[in-house]
């Protein structure tokens, strides 16, 4: 059984440009375009996050679809659960916006449906072979792989660092 | 008072302190809490490599050698667009400035006319002088007369096809003999405008340095030019500052009074504000609404254009604007053109203050407008001290909270002022550089900006500055910042070094001179020109160098760049988008050394960034002998 | 894949027969447990015992029965979230009526006993009915806790007009928002001087104070009932104490939870209110555990002991009694006392840690806008953040309780947490 992928985070590569909020916007409004979306109501909400630390780091937040999920556990109606893709997944039916995942998520990547009253979060975009943000970030900072095929690489870069670095 | 430390790391005023904990409290926000919500900014923006001059884009390039596009659909490199969009933003400056210079040719020509709205003429000797470059007949001649040639042959430089903009003129012949060879000497301020507009259109100048040296070109219309015009001007119909006391900061509003504030740049505005303050009926009109008098107090340049002239006080510079709203006592804050946040409509609702824009080129939201005319000025002016008056009775004391922060300041140090006081030549001066009391001179100027701790870019780096016997000139947010921390009274040659000590006493002068507004930096260049001539060099040649500590508008981009152009090294607080082209940051610091003799450095950190400018002075003092 | 665990149904004449690992309880802690077990051990059979009539159900939505909006089959257990392991024997309506330790057997009512080798205590609590208060027994008068008492409460409504709530608790105002859904008059009567004062302090309730009177809901505070009026129909009003009388059709008691350990009685289990578990939820006798209400345990910031009535912290001892259980041996992180998020009358709401900040000197930060609030409390030396309310806005709690839990020193990041802006990105970039 293959490895499901997952969307790694290069904060190196990160410049705040918030492609990647504008992408996830879009792809999760009716319209599926930009300029559609921006006069949908309820108006289209991103998934993703960019976070800001002096003096200039730039950083991407996203649902890490844990495997042990605070939030699955602590959902007190058995709306989260993580299907067979390992993508955590909040039935909008079954919740209650009660917010116990928000307390509970140790990354902040809950979102609260202000519309709807109900948790919100990345679902690595079904409909897609490529989640959106990952398509539409210009730099390379968000990586869709998985996790012995992204350690492999970042292992061969440090191998080589080393080798570099003895080299002289 | 323990503020906390968020407020604390946003300015080194106390008076902000005292209005940002205010503002906390009251749920107000300002400029520093909509700068921390935008970050990050985007790194494209920052690196200067997006471009939206096509519906072909928006195009933005990647910086990271591996991943993203590395032209733009056109084919521009990083560089093209770093160039273009760099003298996109040298020209927004220069039509700023030169606009303004425009008014106030305009506003000289109408009361040469007779039909300028209380407008006269108060230095006729300024006006021979200027008539004179442009050998305009004096003998005999009424100073209407002749104000009506020099108002026309001005008006005409901006409008000009071929020939050459006057005031360059005064600028050593070897700097415009230098400009000429470069092709970069202008043919008027409109036309270099309009086609750096040109050129920056999609598939018309695709060379960085070709490019780059057109936005030299207009940046110098406008130094040499349009920002000159102004100035001189200015001072024909509103006088040539001299030396007079005043106070700035918040503190310098009252209790007891009217206080009306003016912002923005033009003194075609404010001198009538002014004027109408001063008025009997208004006066009469005060005392009958409770208030002891009307306080008038100036926000930025025009701020410092009255200063300058009539001793009237600053209440703050940028980034004060809206904590000035804050403190309640604002009847009227009046505004023309330039810097004006359009926040501040919708934060004076929130107090009984009017905020009344007088220009039709300027509208904001929530102000109320009242269009201010030239032929009608006077009464205008009156009409709106007299709107202000009215509102005092709409005042709440309740909700009034002004910060005591006020300071003592001597300015009015127009190059015209400086030669008075050296004793009529320049000689003592020069006499002053050569033994070395006086290392050298800076021109500080600037904005200020919320990614530099407000005023902390100015006052440390001046402080660094005058401590090495460096003659500190200056214009604009960092003059402010510099009177309200004391460095504009002649005791603060404590703070300097011995040599710069000396002089100071001698002469009974700040160790910081106060050259007016930023159209003013033109006199810097005057002071520049006249030294260098009297020793026989370039500009280039002289210990001088120039620095915007905390900078933030596109007029800077164009200071700084005619500023480098005539030959001065310029450091610059704040980085500018130009670091995604290695072309164009290497032309910007390294390159233009051999093209115009002097270069931009970027330096965050003000100590150090006063560090090289010193370093500077004393190559160039080495390469003169002294 | 469960060999030697045959057993019949209730009722059934049956010998002694051994389930490897037994739950006495089917409720949140129990459950996770369960699932828990089944996770590490595939083999072993898992039993658990749950004196209700109901298949194992989330029992905070029971208040969406009472308003109609949901049906018990939508709150089913079994199938949802972490909830999927498979095997796991449920028997409903079975009461555990006492434990041997000695022998390791359970003897549950009306059947016959069961053998077990480890066995976990999940049986919860029971609501707290004040015996000051008289005439708790009428017909009308509930304390809504399980599933039964959510129908009997849904039907009661096709009968009353006006219902009064005993308690200004989160589980009284979720019942009394149900019943304005089905259109009754509500009225809460409050001890404390203001609602939720378990939660938080009485000046920190004001936005969920004004929300709820915008809501409809009536609101006395500072008074106590002493007695329920009924006849023949059941309850037809309630007696206040400063003399008051109001008529109503209907009574909510939410007045706490007291911990079900009577079937303990006379059994060396050690029970201390409720029975004591140590770091490791293992009881005082090996092969025995305890979790959820029914466990007193202990608070991660000050290592009192504590207990907790919380589904969250149910699940989160469950689970780790379950780990221990199955012979991984895992620390329970302890117990907030108050970790509340929830959103009532559509303003969201999330309280943390410790919450009530009077007689103590803690350095305390707070923040009103019209819209939202905020309180963060740190340790007297404001080393540490020990609690936490959001109103309003409850952005990144989560980040906050991960502060609180793992005692972090907070000097680096304090400006962030007073101010509401921390966020995951600065843990991520190592700048301490």
């Amino acid at each position: 059984m293959s490895q499901p992928k997952e969307i790694f985070v290069k904060t190196d590569r990160c410049v705040g440009c918030l492609s990647c909020t504008i992408a996830c916007a879009v792809e999760h409004s009716k319209s599926k375009t930009l300029f559609g979306a921006i006069s949908e109501t309820p108006v289209p909400k991103s998934r993703v996050y960019v976070e800001w630390v002096e003096p200039d780091g730039k950083v991407p937040l996203v649902c890490r679809h844990c495997e042990e999920a605070p939030c699955m556990y602590a959902c007190i109606s058995g709306a989260i659960s993580r299907d067979e893709n390992g993508v955590v997944i909040t039935d909008t039916d079954k919740c209650i916006g009660c917010w116990t995942c928000v307390m509970v998520c140790p990354y902040g990547v809950i979102g609260r449906h202000l519309e709807e009253h109900k948790a919100y979060r990345c679902d690595r975009c079904p409909d897609r072979e490529i989640p959106a943000c990952v398509s539409a970030c210009p730099t390379g900072a968000l990586v869709y792989d998985t996790v012995d095929s992204f350690s492999g690489k970042v292992r061969k870069h440090a191998s080589r660092e080393l080798l570099r670095a003895e080299g002289g | 008072m323990a503020y906390t430390e968020k407020i604390l790391e946003r300015s080194i005023d106390p008076s902000v302190h005292k209005m940002l904990e205010r503002a906390e409290k009251l749920n107000l926000e300002t400029v520093w809490d909509r700068y921390e919500a935008m970050l990050p900014e985007c790194g494209f923006g920052e690196l200067g490599v997006c471009c939206r001059n096509c519906n072909m884009g928006p195009c933005r390039i990647s910086p990271f050698d591996d991943q993203g596009p590395k032209k733009g659909v056109c084919g521009a490199t990083a560089d093209i667009i770093v160039a273009r969009n760099l003298i996109r933003m040298i020209v927004g400056g220069a039509a700023a400035h030169s606009d303004h210079g425009r008014d106030l040719a305009h506003t000289l020509l109408l009361t040469a006319e007779g039909k300028g709205g209380g407008y006269e003429i108060k230095d006729e000797e300024k006006l021979k002088a200027l008539a004179g470059e442009y050998s305009i007949e004096t003998q005999g001649r009424t100073k209407e007369q002749i104000a009506l040639d020099l108002a026309r042959a001005v008006y005409g430089e901006f409008g000009k096809q071929e020939g050459f903009v006057q005031f360059t003129r005064r600028a050593p012949e070897k700097r415009v003999a230098l400009w000429k060879s470069l092709g970069i000497d202008p043919r008027g301020v409109d036309r270099e405008i309009v086609e750096i507009m040109h050129r920056t259109h999609i598939g018309v100048d695709n060379d960085p340095v070709n490019l780059i040296l057109q936005g030299l070109k207009a940046s110098i219309a406008d130094g040499w030019g349009g920002s000159t015009i102004a100035t001189e001007l200015s001072d024909v119909l509103f006088g040539t500052p001299m030396p007079v006391r005043s106070q700035s900061n918040l503190g310098v509003l009252k209790q007891d009074h009217v206080n009306i504030i003016v912002h923005g740049h033009e003194p075609v505005l404010s001198e009538m504000i002014v004027a109408a303050s001063n008025d009997p009926e208004l006066l009469v009109l005060a005392e009958k609404v409770g208030a002891k008098g009307i306080n008038v107090a100036g926000i930025c340049c025009t701020g410092n254009e009255i200063i300058m002239r009539h001793g009237i006080p600053i209440v703050g510079n940028f980034l004060q604007q809206e904590l000035a709203v804050i403190t309640g006592a604002v009847e009227a804050m009046i505004v023309d053109v330039q810097c004006i946040m359009p926040s501040l409509g919708p934060l004076s609702e929130c107090f009984h203050t009017k905020f009344i824009s007088t220009s039709p080129k300027a509208k904001f939201p929530g102000a109320t407008h009242m269009e201010f005319s030239e032929e009608k000025a006077f009464e205008i002016a009156k009409q709106i001290v007299q709107a202000a008056v009215e509102n005092y009775s709409l005042r709440t004391p309740e909700k009034v909270l002004i910060p005591e922060d006020k300071t003592e300041c001597m300015v009015g140090f127009s190059a015209e002022a400086i030669v008075k006081a050296l004793g009529g030549t320049l000689d003592p001066l020069l006499n002053a550089i050569k033994s070395g009391d006086i290392k050298g001179i800076a021109g500080v100027v600037g904005c200020n900006n919320p990614k530099v701790k407000h005023d902390y870019g100015h006052v440390a780096l001046v402080r660094e500055l005058i401590k090495n016997n460096v003659l500190v000139t200056t214009t604009g947010c960092n003059a402010i910042a510099c009177a309200k921390f004391g460095l504009m009274l002649p005791e603060a040659a404590d703070q300097a070094g011995d040599g710069l000590k000396g002089v100071c006493r001698t002469l009974g002068v700040p160790p910081v001179l106060h050259m007016g507004s930023c159209v003013d930096i033109s006199r810097i260049l005057t002071v520049c020109a006249a030294v260098a001539n009297a020793l026989g060099v370039d500009i280039s040649d002289l210990p001088v160098a120039g620095a915007a500590p905390e900078w933030m508008s596109e007029k800077a981009v164009s200071i700084g760049a005619y500023v480098v152009s005539s030959g001065i090294f310029t450091v610059l607080g704040t980085v500018p988008p130009v670091l995604g082209s290695k072309v164009v940051t290497e032309v910007l610091t390294r390159g233009a050394n051999e093209v115009v003799g002097a270069t931009f450095a970027v330096e965050p950190d003000p100590v150090k960034g006063a560090g090289l400018m010193i370093a500077h002075m004393d190559k160039k003092r080495k390469a003169l002998g002294i | 894949m469960h060999p030697g665990s045959c057993f019949g149904q209730k009722g059934d004449n049956v010998t002694e027969e051994k389930s490897k690992y037994i739950i006495v309880g089917g409720s949140a802690a129990g459950m996770a447990a369960a699932h828990t077990i089944r996770r590490h051990d595939r083999q072993g059979s898992v039993t658990v015992f749950s004196e209700e009539l109901d298949t194992p159900y989330f029992r905070p939505l029971i208040p969406f029965v009472v308003s109609g909006k949901k049906r018990a089959e939508d709150m089913v257990l079994s199938g949802c979230g972490p909830y999927t392991g498979r095997d796991i024997f449920v028997r409903t309506g079975a009461r555990v009526e006492s434990v041997n330790t000695a022998e390791k057997t359970v003897s549950v009512q009306g059947s016959g006993g069961l053998a077990y080798e480890k066995i976990l205590f999940a049986t919860g609590s029971r609501p707290y009915i004040p015996p000051e208060i008289k005439g708790t027994d009428a017909k009308g008068v509930f304390a809504l806790r399980t599933l039964a008492d959510a129908r009997n409460m849904a039907k009661r409504v096709e009968t009353s007009d006006h219902a009064v709530m005993l308690g200004g608790g989160l589980l009284n105002l979720k019942g009394a928002f149900a019943l304005l859904e089905r259109g009754l008059k509500v009225t809460l009567v409050v001890y404390s001087p203001e609602v939720l004062s378990q939660l938080m302090e009485p000046e920190d309730v004001f936005l969920i104070r004004k929300a709820l009177d915008r809501a409809g809901l009536k609101i006395k505070t500072g008074c106590a009932a002493t007695h329920i009026i009924s006849d023949r129909t059941g309850v037809t009003g309630v007696a206040l104490d400063h003399g008051g009388e109001m008529s109503c059709q209907m009574v909510c008691i939410g007045k706490g939870v007291r911990p079900n350990v009577e079937f303990l009685d006379g059994s060396n289990v050690r029970i201390d209110g409720g029975i004591v578990a140590d770091r490791y939820t293992a009881c005082n006798a090996p092969d025995m555990f305890a979790a959820g209400d029914v466990a007193v345990t202990f608070e991660p910031v000050s290592g009192d002991r504590i207990m907790t009535a919380l589904w969250t912290n149910a699940v989160e001892m469950g689970r780790c009694a379950g780990q221990n259980m199955a012979g991984i041996k895992t620390a329970y992180s302890g117990t907030f006392g108050i970790l509340n998020a929830t959103q009532v009358a559509a303003e969201p709401f999330v309280s943390m840690g410790v919450v009530h900040t009077t007689d103590h000197d803690f350095e305390i930060y707070r923040h009103a806008t019209d819209t939202t609030y905020r309180k963060v409390v740190f340790n007297p030396e404001g080393t540490r953040l020990i609690g936490a309310v959001f109103i309003g806005d409850i952005t990144n709690a989560g980040l906050y309780r991960y502060v609180i839990r793992e005692k972090m020193p907070v000097m680096h990041i304090k400006r962030y947490i007073i101010d509401h802006t921390l966020h995951y990105g600065r843990f991520m970039t190592g700048k301490i």
